[in-house]
């Protein structure tokens, strides 16, 4: 992008943002236009004010496509489906929706299927995880 | 069977406003704008059951592409005047053109 126009970009947005960002923390009250900003389904973001980013072509990993794979595979049995997967997604709640890659919350959903269906428990899924680091031998944060 | 539409290609149509609660599919910038329908799509669950794991008894609409001016929907748009914007609703999100909105 042409720097004027980044320039330009920029200042718009300071125009547009709010000087002050209350902390959110369970608050008593909230207004009814903080309402809406909050049910706000999370993949709805055209429109929102964002600065320039760079295009990039990324290869797929590996694990993405065994992520696709195994949410294909939970499809074609019945598991759930493509708009379940979606929701599975907004239903991460913000930190999580933009903090994760996009195949990692696909893999998310597919896990929580899962536990939903009680197919796999939550301890057994991280006891697993547990099995798989120690395989690997990586560190446990 | 053929399906039943409310809309024909070409008409003039308004997405509709509404409150919505946790999963849907119709773009916030498209609410109360107007567009045109340039293509009709098969009919089928609709996303707000669909996602609720009711594909096999969801309520069934007729969807949609709907064609937007991009001047329409963003207040400050700088490409060109023939920009257009496509995307896709179900009926129950469109409703007969109001004022607002061009063609």
């Amino acid at each position: 992008m042409a720097t004027m126009q980044y320039d330009k970009l920029l200042s718009k947005l300071r125009n547009i943002a709010p000087e002050e960002h209350d902390v959110l923390d369970s608050p008593y009250m909230i207004s009814n236009e903080l309402y809406a900003v909050l049910r706000s389904v999370l993949h709805d973001v055209g429109g929102q004010p964002d600065i320039p980013q760079p295009y990039l072509l990324k290869e797929e990993e590996e694990w993405e496509m065994n992520t696709y794979l195994t949410s294909e595979c939970l499809a074609w049995r019945g598991a759930w489906n493509s708009e379940m997967r979606r929701r599975s997604e907004n239903d991460l709640g913000a930190t999580e929706y933009f903090g994760l890659p996009y195949y990692a919350r696909w893999i998310h959903g597919a896990a929580r299927i899962l536990v939903d269906y009680k197919l796999i428990t939550v301890d057994e899924l991280g006891a697993k995880i547990d099995e798989i680091r120690a395989r690997l031998e990586v560190e446990k944060k | 069977m053929k399906t039943q539409r409310k809309f024909n290609i070409g008409d003039q149509v308004s997405v509709v406003d509404k409150t919505t609660l946790f999963h849907h599919r119709a773009q916030k910038y498209t609410r109360g704008q107007s567009g045109i329908v340039t293509e009709f799509r098969p009919e089928w669950v609709i996303p707000e059951d669909e996602a609720y794991d009711r594909a096999g008894n969801g309520r069934k609409e007729p969807f949609y592409v709907v064609r937007f001016k991009q001047e329409d929907l963003w207040p400050d748009y700088t490409g060109h005047s023939v920009d257009t914007l496509e995307t896709e609703f179900s009926e129950s999100w469109l409703e007969p053109a109001t004022s607002k909105g061009s063609r």
